[in-house]
């Protein structure tokens, strides 16, 4: 049996380091030896190439891009979204940002952003997707275990419970009990509650669970002094797409 | 470990593997070790795809001196995707038998109306052909199957033989039919009054989806059943067929130990038995 | 010293000898830290957590409670059970070869250990557990700080007869060290600085926990915690559920950090060339909304409410039914960690009893 073949396309991506995440990504397609990386994605022609599996990075921002992502999903055969803005639209990935400050500028700043323009969406508002690697930036492990999942033929195993499980089994206070909020209890898990065992707490890079409880959630950032509108706002901080869409 | 693992299964050689319908087949499946699975009809087995998982599967086919048995498999998920994606000769675990049985030797003598609906036949069946292997043991014997369509009735040509028998009445029905289908439609329920029972005589054992039940339950009640006289197998969510997982609970009774198979009189007032 | 003491007294600073000779031998001996410690995040400081300790001093005994129960070591949040080739298809199961000393465990937390055992061990075992069951020392601590949440001196969980192999209670300038075990027994040997305990002594002890058991008792429920599994009868459409479970985010959080409580999901692995795996186990929570969802979406609990109520009957009424114990040992960590704040046993089980 060939190797299948990946193919690499990014959309409108983070306004970080893209090449980082590539770069991972490559590294990571490397080291698993199982696939043949097609084409550099500069020079990618969706139309012409042969590929298996499309990675797809960022969000669609344009309607230019939905002609696009709609060749790469004639192409492929499986097609992939990797991070936050592939699979939740969100804003583009704002790597490490844990500056209140920044938020609140956010959340009270031009919410034109917002309206005006075509919406940034996630791949999957625009063509069906096999499987979301979620994150901001992803999670090289769980980025690996999707792969392999897919090289197995096998759905991979995308958790639909949110970030305080992780976070429970890696054993972290809580930061709710040391007076600091957290979007933990509304999105969803899988990477390892990293943020917080690093001593940040959760901004939900992963987007919400399937079925989030948000009185819950506006009663926690209530506690916080924090109002519906501030809330709703950290939510579209990442899950714009899917809260608009809710 | 001083002593095996409960989790640890034997290996098996798929030997057949036959084409149900678009979404079943059925497998041959031997016991590397060459040893019977020692199952009663109505247990289960946990089934492994090494690299997948594992899920909860019935024996279908009748308690036998030979190793080989026989299940049937719907594609639902990961690891009955990997099932149906598998070949003969290809090798899986398979730990068990677990659950309860059917109380075939307490229903000797009895009046047997089984009821099966979709997927219910899998089970069902290891039942009917361990009673058609002992018939003058039994009383009498009605078969009420149920399918969504006629493309989705399992085990045809068994069927149409069972149909033929004297020795045993088949009633048969589809949710929705179809050109050539030129009997009954409608759901399951439809069938009782196509028959009657010595109620005092009969057991009803009945497997279905959750929904099948509480109609199912209501016609047989409808037709003088006491809920005793009901025995029904329950389907869950399970992680490990041993009691330890917590994922089948129902209130307090683990459908992996206590079920699947259960008389109905016994679980009827649990509040999450039958919803 | 005498071969047979049963309540032995070992100075404070025989007790840090002891920790010392413990480790000297190249036991693995886990304690309870401050979590700072462990975690390097300062805000961390006056929690506490199971690790390992490398030296008497990192060793504390005057905890409250811990964020996580020391069912971690005993079903580890990630746990694997079998290693598998993909083909040809063979299959092993992996056995626990690590012995452990968990120095310093409240009776309530001993009183779980001893829940589980008899869960694990109800046929058909699970011998994964009992064997790591097996290779663990025990070393109970009587609570000298009570949690804020804790009530577990209304769940008849202030003292504990059994389950541990040495249960020390701090009775001002020395331990009285009680032997629960034969492995407790030769354990107190490597002791230095030993006697048996006199009369006044152990009755020192009893003042000691009767001081405890008060202290804690301002949580409490307001009633005999054997009488929750007859409370609970029909009580199933109480709007309690529904009131309380408004605000649950199905975090599981309250199961996670139950030292009783023991489910979990099952997964498989497969190495980077695709050739090998494993199968693990790993913590799963009835409170999850996947928990009891089937294949093709069908959910057997599909509902918040139901799910919230689950725990409770579960703590309450279906454990003792099963195996006969009390499935809450109030130790207050579902009540301290919820992020609702609505897991509290004793708010829903005294509510229920006002019948309001
Ligand atoms: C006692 C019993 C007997 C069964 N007999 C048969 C049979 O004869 N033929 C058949 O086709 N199906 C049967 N099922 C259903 C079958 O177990 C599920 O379809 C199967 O578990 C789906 O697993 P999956 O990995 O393919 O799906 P996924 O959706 O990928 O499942 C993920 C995991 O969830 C669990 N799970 C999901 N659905 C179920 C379910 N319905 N029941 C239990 N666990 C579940 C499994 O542990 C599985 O590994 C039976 C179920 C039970 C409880
Ligand atoms: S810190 Fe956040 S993610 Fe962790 S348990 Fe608390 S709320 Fe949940
Ligand atoms: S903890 Fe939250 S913000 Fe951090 S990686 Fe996980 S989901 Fe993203
Ligand atoms: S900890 Fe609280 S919010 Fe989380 S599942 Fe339990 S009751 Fe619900
Ligand atoms: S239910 Fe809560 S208080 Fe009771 S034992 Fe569990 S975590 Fe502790
Ligand atoms: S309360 Fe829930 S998670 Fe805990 S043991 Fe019971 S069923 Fe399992
Ligand atoms: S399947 Fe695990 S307890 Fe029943």
């Amino acid at each position: 049996m060939s190797k299948p073949r990946v193919a690499i396309f990014d959309f409108a991506g983070c306004e970080g380091d893209q090449l980082q995440i590539v770069n991972l990504e490559e590294g990571v397609l490397d080291v698993l030896g199982q696939v043949e990386i097609v084409t550099w994605r500069e020079a990618m022609k969706e139309q012409s190439d042969h590929y298996d599996i499309a990675l797809v990075e960022g969000s669609i921002t344009r309607k230019g891009d939905e002609e696009r992502i709609k060749a790469i999903r004639e192409k492929a055969k499986i097609l992939v979204a990797i991070g936050a803005c592939a699979t939740i639209g969100g804003i583009n990935c704002i790597k490490n940002f844990q500056d209140e400050k920044f938020v609140r500028r956010y959340v009270y700043g031009d919410k034109a952003h917002w309206y005006n323009t075509y919406a940034a969406r996630p791949v999957s508002a625009v063509v069906p997707v096999d499987a979301n690697v979620h994150g901001c930036p992803i999670n090289r492990e769980e980025f690996v275990q999707v792969l392999k999942a897919l090289l197995q033929g096998k759905k991979p195993f995308i958790p639909d419970y949110p970030v305080c499980v992780d976070c429970k089994k890696a054993g972290n206070v809580c930061v709710l009990l040391k007076g600091q909020f957290c979007m933990g209890p509304v999105t969803r898990a899988g990477c390892g509650a990293c943020c917080i065992t690093e001593g940040a707490y959760c901004w939900g890079c992963r987007g919400l669970v399937d079925d989030p409880n948000m009185d819950a959630a506006r009663e926690l950032l209530g506690r916080f002094g924090i109002s519906a509108g501030e809330a709703l706002g950290q939510i579209r901080l990442y899950d714009g797409y899917g809260e608009e869409a809710r | 470990m001083g002593s095996p693992s409960p989790y640890l299964p034997g290996l098996a050689t798929i030997m057949k593997i036959e084409e149900q319908t678009a979404m079943e087949k059925l497998f041959v499946v031997r016991p590397n070790d060459g040893k019977p699975l020692g199952h009663k009809p109505g247990q289960f087995v946990e089934v492994s795809v090494f690299g997948v998982g594992e899920c909860p599967i019935s024996v279908s086919s009748a308690p036998n001196k030979k190793a080989d048995f026989e299940i049937c498999v719907r594609r639902a998920g990961n690891v009955t995707n990997a099932l149906h994606n598998l070949k003969a000769g290809d090798v899986i675990g398979i730990r068990g038998p677990y659950g309860t049985h059917f109380p075939v030797e307490d229903l000797k003598g009895k009046d047997l109306l089984f009821v099966a609906g979709g997927l219910g036949i899998v089970p069902l069946r290891s039942f009917i052909n361990y009673v058609l292997e002992r018939r003058k043991d039994y009383g009498r014997i009605i078969v009420l199957f149920g399918a969504r369509t006629p493309a989705d009735r399992l085990f045809k040509a068994e069927i149409a033989s069972l149909a033929r028998r004297p020795d045993l009445e088949y009633l048969e029905t589809v949710d929705v039919g179809d050109a050539s289908w030129k009997g009954n439609m409608g759901v399951i329920t439809t069938l009782f009054p196509k028959f009657t029972i010595d109620p005092k005589k009969t057991y009803a054992i009945m497997v279905g989806p959750p929904v099948m039940y509480r109609f199912a339950i209501a016609a047989a009640r409808a037709k003088g059943l006491a809920d005793d006289h009901i025995i029904v197998s329950l389907e869950r969510k399970m992680k490990c067929g041993l009691g330890k997982c917590g994922h089948c609970q129902m209130g307090p009774v683990y459908v992996c130990q206590e079920g699947p198979v259960f008389n109905f009189a016994a679980i009827k007032n649990l509040e999450e038995a039958l919803s | 010293m005498g071969g047979d003491m049963n309540l032995a007294i070992i100075e404070k600073e025989g007790l840090h000898l002891f920790v010392a000779e413990l480790l000297r031998r190249k036991n693995t001996v886990v304690g309870v830290k401050d979590q700072s410690a462990v975690s390097s995040i300062p805000g961390d400081s006056g929690f506490y957590t199971y690790a390992p300790i490398n030296s008497p001093e990192e060793l504390t005994l005057s905890f409250d409670v811990t964020l996580i129960p020391p069912k971690k070591y005993l079903l580890p949040a990630y746990e694997q059970l079998l290693t598998f080739n993909l083909s040809p298809g063979s299959i092993k199961a992996d056995a626990p070869k690590e012995e452990l000393i968990v120095f310093g465990v409240h009776p309530y937390d001993i009183i779980a250990i001893n829940q589980m055992d008899k869960v694990f061990s109800t046929v058909p075992q699970d011998n994964h557990y009992l064997e790591r069951r097996k290779r663990t020392t025990i070393i109970g601590v009587d609570p000298v700080k009570i949690a804020p949440r804790a009530f577990w001196s209304s769940m008849g969980a202030d003292t504990v007869a059994g389950g541990f192999d040495l249960m020390l209670t701090d009775i001002g300038q020395c331990y009285v060290m009680e032997v629960g075990s034969k492995k407790g027994a030769s354990l107190l040997k490597m002791a230095p600085k030993t006697r048996e305990a006199a009369p006044a002594e152990v009755k020192e002890r009893d003042k000691v926990r009767t001081e405890a058991r008060k202290r804690c008792d301002a949580n409490r429920l307001s009633f005999s915690y054997l009488e929750l599994p007859s409370l609970l009868d029909g009580k199933e459409e109480h709007v309690i559920w529904e009131e309380k479970s408004h605000l649950c985010f199905s975090c599981g959080t309250c199961n996670l950090v139950c030292p009783t409580c023991y489910c979990f999901d099952v997964r498989d692995d497969v190495s980077i060339d695709l050739k090998k795996g494993s199968r693990y186990r790993t913590w799963d929570g009835c409170l999850l909304s996947d928990f009891a969802q089937v294949a093709g979406g069908g959910n057997f609990r599909g509902h918040r409410a139901d799910r919230y109520r689950h725990r409770f009957y579960r703590k309450g009424q279906f454990i003792y039914r099963r195996f006969g114990d009390i499935a809450c040992v109030g130790c207050g960590r579902c009540s301290a960690q919820c992020p609702s704040d609505i897991a509290d046993p004793i708010a829903v089980f005294n509510r229920l009893k006002e019948g309001i």
